[in-house]
């Protein structure tokens, strides 16, 4: 049969034995990373499962996630038994078994009971950190898509977007520490001594001090708030600016103020596109240890954040844990061994767990939304 | 509306009589939530400013102190005793490597079956510690317990007995008969095995026979080692002096600064009385100025021994350096004694310099503000909480940062331009929607998991690898430090990469497809195509990429403060590529590490704050640059 492309080519084009080479290596590379990325999931799961799920029903060990975090006792009862308590229940067998010979007794810090504080305490930065930065973002974005024109201000706000995304998140601790921890102003009776500046109110002796909120919920939710704004802020003006000009064009023939088509035309279409990629954000927000490590973590606290307090806005004012500081410290501050090991890979596969629902949840919702939102 | 249509007749309408400025209230809201962003900004810089231009100053008072008190003059002697101290520690080292090296055979017997022996008695040490124990003790032991803890015991041992460590260079025979002498120890034996014993006394004994064509050199090295003593006991002496007067003067100070505070307070103070009272206070406390003139002419008393004992170094030293063989024949001991060689000139050279800065070294000569600036910027020692002085040398943490920089990139650019190539280029779109997405995860994972996964999993992965035979070719092989710069470079390019990835294949796909056809219709492989036509118009593109990886890289925090094993030195670089795997720490590890333990507003606390301005200025300039980059592109 005649075949033109016989006129042109026969055999193996020249130099195809190159661009078989050239291309495996490429994809060499390529599956190379994707290998490393699989191993390193595949080592998380195998020791971090078994902590957070057993064989028999209901299937998860949820006392891993809702005990409290406490420091663990390995010892040897007179049978030779080896037991592993923390240190509430270790106190119970002391007092049940008064007297009883204990040996070879070790302690092991933050390896004990379960890690519902920091679990609580990085749910708390979280929300309180997103509630922030997607009220004054997705205000911010409104401005930048809504109303600005070309003008020097939008040109600075532009630059001082670009540039906050991309200070390193240990300058934001500094950053965070040094204005939300130390500088911002409190109303108080009682000014303190490191106070920059006291306003007296004339109200009950009450002066504004410039003392800052100490390391605390508040400032911990305020640095990361910070950090997060320039994202927020690009992707919800993308979501605002993927709205068809239409839309506002019809409103505002009808007579609409801005605000109004603001509201009714543009907002709501593009709320979805706005979570969802605040979904990723969240990811970033919960996975940042280096700006609240001197803000609002604290590696050991027996109370979770709502217990013990006096009133219910004293919870913005007390330290939490939180599950990457955590990591932090089972990982540099106390020496491995077969005991912490439950403690460890647990916190780092519910970490991780929590990293991935949430980042591929936002991947789906995305191709969702891109197939429903065709204008 | 024009005002020939005469408003006035038509009613307004309620959108525009509610509000023009109600509307634009609104606006402004809008508008001053996005100049937040520039106040933050504004405030990130202010307040990095405020708690770090404080330090310059603060540390040129600590280098005045420093000068007046005397403590630079023991600096000169005492640098030459450290540098003689660090050149007889690297002969030493030479010497036992030269040794070990020429019975490696027998070192490696001994180790193993020390180590199989030792594995097994940490193993089943405590359950032995319980049988020993409550046999002992109690005279009429519980015997039901005591079975217990006997079977516990047995039990303990058949584990440990089944999960042995390899021992490569026994033979077969051996560890059987060490196993089984092992096995069939005595509950209350405490000696080493028979043959761990033997095999350690063939090595002493190994190590005792090569040490005799080696006498001259121990010789020598002893005899550079005792030269020092003289300058060392004159330089212990003087540092008693200088310290009690620093800490004089550094009593002075802290006087002189509530002094201040009490002034201060007096004349805010309102109250006529309460102000007198303070004032008084403050009178009486106005300290005696510490009398640093009789300590300083004491210790220049000392400048006679002290060049006496230069010179008397320095003839030792160049009489040595020609006793030294000039070669030795085990590699590692080979490079040491090199590296020796190679910096005895300079020691000479330095001990040659001494006399003169002795001389000319004055307690009251001022110490300018630019000291301050320039000791930071260039200083070679990160040295802080020590009684002696303390220094903040820039150069270490930013020799650590570029070290794990550089390895992390030449892993990263390659292979991160690599794979975004391929799945642009060559993939399948059914390998293109199962590879970006696994990729771009990458870049969800934490760092703080990362470094996890470094200290925990990695770091002993690579060492152990380090330890195989057939790899002992590679410079710094088998590893000192588990944690070094080239563990945390491994995981910093697994961070960097998905950033590379995706912008540079954002690039890539950038590139007007009419290129390609182009260049395909002209007959181009699809090869050809991507490297001399695609690849090159996405350049800039690819550019910016690895330059937004490089500031990941240099901003990443907790990787490298879990896994670079935050040694505060400049690496040795007479390792050559061995320099990768030494510890270091970096600039952002420092902060994280130091910032909670300083007391606020010292002068630590300040140089940490300058270390967050420079960082925070390496950055912001990378950045700035790839987006010029990415700009380029677009036009």
């Amino acid at each position: 049969m005649f075949n033109p492309e016989n006129l042109i080519r026969k055999g193996l084009p020249k130099g195809h034995f190159k661009d078989l080479v050239v291309r495996f290596v490429l994809a060499g590379l390529t599956y190379v990373v994707v290998l490393i990325a699989a191993l390193l999931f595949a080592k998380i799961i195998m020791d971090g499962a078994p902590v957070l799920f057993k064989a028999k029903a209901p299937f998860v060990d949820f006392e891993f996630l809702t005990a409290k975090n406490e420091t663990l006792h390995v010892f040897d009862d007179a049978q030779g038994n080896r037991h592993q308590l923390p240190a509430s229940r270790y106190n119970d067998y002391l007092a049940k078994y008064e007297g009883a010979p204990i040996f070879n007794e070790q302690t092991y810090s933050y390896s004990g009971g379960g890690i519902a504080g920091p679990i609580v305490g990085t749910a708390l930065l979280t929300i309180g950190s997103m509630v922030l930065a997607l009220f004054f973002g997705v205000a911010a974005a409104i401005y930048l898509s809504e109303y600005a024109k070309q003008s020097p201000f939008i040109h600075a706000i532009r630059l001082a977007i670009l540039n906050l995304a991309g200070i390193p998140s240990i300058v934001f601790g500094l950053f965070g520490f040094s204005v939300f921890v130390l500088a911002v102003p409190v109303i108080t009776p009682t000014p303190s001594d490191r106070s920059l500046l006291t306003i007296p109110l004339h109200i009950n002796h009450y002066v504004m001090s410039f003392q800052g909120w100490n390391s605390s919920l508040m400032a911990g939710c305020a640095t990361l708030a910070c950090m997060i704004l320039p994202v927020i802020i690009t992707a919800s003006e993308e979501s605002l600016r993927a709205v068809p000009q239409g839309f506002r064009d019809a409103s505002l023939a009808m007579g609409a103020t801005r605000w109004q088509t603001i509201r009714k035309c543009v907002l709501p279409f593009s709320l979805p596109g706005i979570l969802t990629s605040s979904l990723l954000a969240i990811t970033r927000v919960a996975g940042e240890t280096a700006p609240i490590m001197f803000t609002a973590a604290v590696a050991a606290k027996d109370d979770l954040p709502w217990q013990g307090l006096k009133s219910p806005f004293d919870i913005l004012s007390s330290q939490v844990q939180a599950l990457p500081y955590h990591i932090y410290t089972l990982a540099a501050r106390i020496p491995s061994s077969e005991y912490t090991r439950r403690a460890q890979y647990g916190s780092v596969f519910v970490f991780l767990l929590l990293v991935a629902s949430l980042s591929v949840g936002s991947m789906i919702l995305r191709a969702k939304l891109r197939s429903k939102l065709k204008w | 509306m024009s005002p020939e249509e005469n408003p006035s007749d038509l009613a307004p309408h309620r959108f525009q009589k509610r509000g023009f400025s109600y509307e634009r209230a609104i606006k402004y809201f809008f508008a001053s939530n996005a100049g937040l962003t520039i106040v933050i900004l504004a405030l990130i810089i202010i307040f990095l400013l405020k708690e770090g231009l404080g330090f310059f100053p603060g540390y040129q008072r600590e280098l005045q102190v420093y000068r007046i008190a005397g403590l630079e003059f023991v600096d000169i002697s005492r640098k030459n005793l450290t540098a003689h101290e660090q050149l007889t520690s690297v002969l030493n080292r030479a010497y036992y490597a030269e040794i070990n090296g020429r019975c490696i055979k027998q070192m490696r017997r001994s180790q193993e079956a020390s180590a199989l022996f030792n594995a097994y008695t940490d193993q089943t040490g405590p359950t032995r510690d319980l049988v020993l124990n409550n046999s002992q003790a109690a005279s009429s032991p519980n015997s039901e317990m005591l079975k217990n803890l006997k079977a516990n015991y047995e039990q303990q041992k058949a584990k440990a007995l089944a999960s042995l460590t390899a021992t490569p260079h026994l033979t077969q025979m051996e560890r059987r008969d060490l196993i089984e002498s092992v096995r069939s120890r005595a509950v209350n034996d405490t000696d080493d095995p028979l043959f761990v014993t033997t095999l350690a006394e063939e090595f002493t004994a190994a190590q005792h026979k090569q040490a005799e064509p080696l006498q001259a050199l121990r010789s020598t090295i002893d005899s550079f080692s005792s030269a020092g003593s003289e300058l060392s006991s004159l330089v212990s002496e003087m540092t008693e002096s200088v310290i009690a007067t620093k800490e004089k003067i550094q009593g002075a100070d802290i006087l002189e600064k509530d002094r201040k505070t009490l002034l201060a307070a007096a004349s805010g103070a309102k109250d006529p009385v309460e102000r007198e009272k303070l004032m008084t206070e403050a009178r009486t406390s106005l300290a005696d100025k510490p009398d640093v003139e009789g300590p300083i002419q004491l210790l220049l008393e000392h400048r006679p021994d002290c060049i006496k004992a230069h010179t008397a170094l320095r003839d030792a030293s160049t009489r040595i350096i020609g006793q030294l063989p000039s070669s030795l024949t085990q590699l590692e001991a080979a490079r040491l004694l090199k590296a020796a060689r190679h910096s005895w000139p300079f020691f000479i050279a330095d001990l040659e310099k001494t006399p003169a800065a002795i001389n000319a070294w004055k307690p009251d000569a001022p110490v300018p503000l630019t000291d301050s600036i320039s000791s930071f910027l260039t200083g070679k020692d990160w040295v802080t909480g020590g009684e002696w002085q303390d220094f903040y040398g820039i150069l270490p943490l930013a020799a650590g940062s570029l070290m794990i920089s550089i390895v992390a990139l030449v892993l990263a650019i390659p292979t991160g331009i690599g794979a975004a190539v391929y799945v642009n280029q060559f993939a399948s779109p059914w390998e293109q929607s199962v590879v970006k997405p696994i990729i771009e995860f990458i870049q969800a994972i934490p760092s703080v998991v990362l470094g996890f996964i470094g200290i925990l999993v990695f770091g002993t992965v690579l060492r152990d690898i380090s330890l195989w035979d057939s790899l002992q070719w590679i410079p710094g092989f088998p590893l000192e430090e588990r944690l070094n710069i080239f563990t945390a470079g491994c995981l910093l390019a697994l961070m960097s990469i998905p950033t590379i990835f995706s912008l540079a294949e954002d690039a890539i796909n950038n590139v007007p497809s009419a290129y390609a056809e182009a260049s395909e219709a002209l007959g181009a492989s699809q090869v050809q195509t991507t490297f001399r036509v695609v690849i090159p118009a996405a350049f800039s593109g690819i550019l910016a990429a690895v330059l937004l990886g490089f500031g990941r890289v240099i901003g990443e925090t907790m990787v490298v403060l879990l896994v670079a094993g935050n040694r505060i030195k400049i690496p040795d670089f007479t390792a050559g590529l061995g320099t990768f795997f030494q510890p270091c720490h970096t600039l952002t590890g420092i902060i994280a590490q130091e910032l909670g333990e300083v007391p606020m507003g010292s002068v630590h606390y300040r140089a940490l704050f300058v270390v967050g301005i420079l960082l925070f200025a390496v950055v912001l300039t990378i950045n700035a640059t790839a987006h010029r980059f990415v700009n380029k592109m677009k036009h």
